[in-house]
C-alpha cells in the first residue's frame, strides 16, 4: 500500500501525541534525548529504526533534523503504509514539516525532493528544549535565519512567500538567540515558507564544506547549523555589496536591518570561517556549481572568490 | 563594456564556460550546465549586468544566447550584430 501523498502535515499537542500511544506505535529517537523522550511519553523508545513494520501502525521519530530526514526516507522506502509523527528535539531544519530530505553520504549531501516524504504529523515538544546544549541552540537559530533570509531573497519567491517569511523575520527579531522553545514554530514557518521558494549561497556554502571540514576537523563539532550561523554574515554582506534587495525588504516590512545585520555578525564564527577558508580556495568552482549556489539572490561568479578569499565582509 | 562583451562575461560566469568554450551561436543543448537552475541564475544575472527582468514565460522559452539577444534587443537594449 502506498502512502497518500501529504500536502501539509497535521499538527498535534504533546497531550494529542500521548493519547495515540498504544502497542502499534513505534518510537525512535536520537541518543540524546532518550531520556527526555522516554518520561515525556512513558512509552519505549528505541535508539534504532524498526527493522519491519510489523504490528506497528505509527512511527514517531524524535530528534533532530538528520534523524527526522532519515524516518522520512525510511517510511517511504520501506514502510509506507505507517503513520508518520515527527518530533523535532531542536529546531533549524524544519524536517518535522518539509517534503525535503537532507541525508549525508559519503561526505556529500543528498537531497532528496517528494511529497511522499512529508510527515502525516508533527508536534512540538518544547520541555524537548531543556536537552538542548546552549551553543547547538544559538547555531540553531543560525539555520532558521538562513532559510527565512535566503527564502525571502531567493529569486524563486512570489511576493506571498516574500511576505510570509518577512512576517516570520519579525518574529524572529523578537526572540533571544539561544534556548527558547518559541524558535520550534518560527523554524517551522520558516522551513515552510523557504521550501516554496529556494536558498543560496549560505546552505551552497554550508553543503560544500561540511564534509571537507568534519575531515579536517573531526572533533570540531561542525555542522549544517553551525555553518549556516557562521557564513550568513559574510553572504549577506556579499550579497549586500551587490544588490540593494536587503534594504528595498527591511523596508518594505519595516523590519530592523541594522539590528538584524547585527544579529547575523553575533553569530559569526571566526574560527570556523578560517578553517573553511582554504577549502572554499580550493573547492571554489564545487560551490559555484552547488544547486543552492545558483539560486543565490545576487549572481555569484568566479571572480568573486576574492569577496569570500580576502574577507571583505569584516 | 559594450553589451556583446557583457553578455559574453555573463554566459561564461552562469556556465562556468572556458572563454574559448563560448559563441553567440551557442544553444542550450551545447551547454551541459544549462538547466533549469541555470536559467534562474542566468535572470539573476540579466537583471543585475543589463536591468531587465525576464517575464517567466521569456525564461522558459530561452534555448540559445540568441534567444537571450532577441529578448533583451526587443526590451531597447542593444547588441552588435
Amino acid at each position: 500500500m502506498v502512502s497518500p501523498l501529504i500536502a501539509e502535515p497535521a499538527q498535534w499537542t504533546p497531550e494529542q501525541l500521548a493519547a495515540e500511544l498504544d502497542d502499534g506505535v513505534f518510537v525512535w529517537c536520537t541518543p540524546s534525548v532518550r531520556e527526555a523522550a522516554a518520561a515525556l511519553l512513558s512509552h519505549p523508545v528505541s535508539l534504532e529504526p524498526p527493522q519491519d513494520a510489523k504490528g506497528f501502525h505509527t512511527l514517531v521519530a524524535i530528534g533532530g533534523g538528520t534523524l527526522l530526514d532519515q524516518a522520512k526516507v525510511l517510511r517511504r522506502t520501506a514502510f509506507p503504509s505507517l503513520r508518520l509523527i515527527t518530533v523535532p528535539s531542536i529546531w533549524g531544519s524544519g524536517a518535522e514539516v518539509s517534503s525535503i530530505a537532507v541525508l549525508n553520504v559519503e561526505g556529500r549531501k543528498d537531497i532528496q525532493i517528494d511529497a511522499a516524504l512529508t510527515p502525516n504529523i508533527y508536534v512540538h515538544m518544547e520541555a524537548l528544549t531543556a536537552t538542548i546544549p546552549e551553543a547547538r541552540a544559538v547555531w540553531a537559530c543560525g539555520d532558521v535565519l538562513a532559510h527565512a533570509l535566503e527564502g525571502a531573497f531567493s529569486p524563486l519567491a512570489s511576493g506571498e512567500v516574500r511576505a510570509e517569511l518577512a512576517h516570520v523575520l519579525q518574529q524572529v527579531s523578537q526572540l533571544p538567540l539561544g534556548k527558547d522553545a518559541r524558535w520550534f514554530a518560527v523554524s517551522a514557518a520558516a522551513c515552510r515558507g523557504q521550501a516554496k521558494s529556494g536558498v543560496g549561497l549560505v546552505h551552497g556554502f554550508a553543503h560544500s564544506l561540511e564534509g571537507p571540514l568534519q575531515t579536517l576537523w573531526p572533533d570540531g563539532d561542525i555542522g549544517h547549523a553551525r555553518l549556516c550561523a557562521t557564513f550568513l554574515w559574510p553572504v549577506m554582506a556579499f550579497n549586500r555589496s551587490r544588490a540593494n534587495k536587503w534594504d528595498l525588504l527591511m523596508e518594505e516590512y519595516g523590519l530592523d536591518g541594522a539590528d538584524l545585520f547585527a544579529r547575523l555578525q553575533g553569530l559569526y564564527e571566526d574560527a570556523i570561517y578560517e578553517a573553511a577558508r582554504p577549502l572554499i580556495v580550493e573547492g571554489w568552482r564545487r560551490i559555484l556549481r552547488d544547486p543552492c549556489t545558483r539560486t543565490n539572490s545576487v549572481l555569484v561568479r568566479p571572480e568573486h572568490l576574492t569577496f569570500f578569499q580576502e574577507r571583505q565582509f569584516r | 563594456m559594450v553589451n556583446n562583451e557583457k553578455l559574453k562575461k555573463l554566459i561564461v560566469d552562469v556556465f562556468l564556460l572556458e572563454e574559448d568554450e563560448f559563441s553567440f551561436g551557442l544553444t542550450k543543448r551545447e551547454i551541459g550546465t544549462w538547466d533549469s537552475l541555470g536559467t534562474v541564475s542566468l535572470a539573476v544575472g540579466v537583471q543585475e549586468t543589463f536591468g531587465y527582468h525576464f517575464k517567466p514565460e521569456e525564461a522558459l522559452a530561452i534555448n540559445s544566447v540568441k534567444d537571450v539577444i532577441t529578448i533583451l534587443e526587443s526590451h531597447g537594449i542593444a547588441f552588435d550584430r
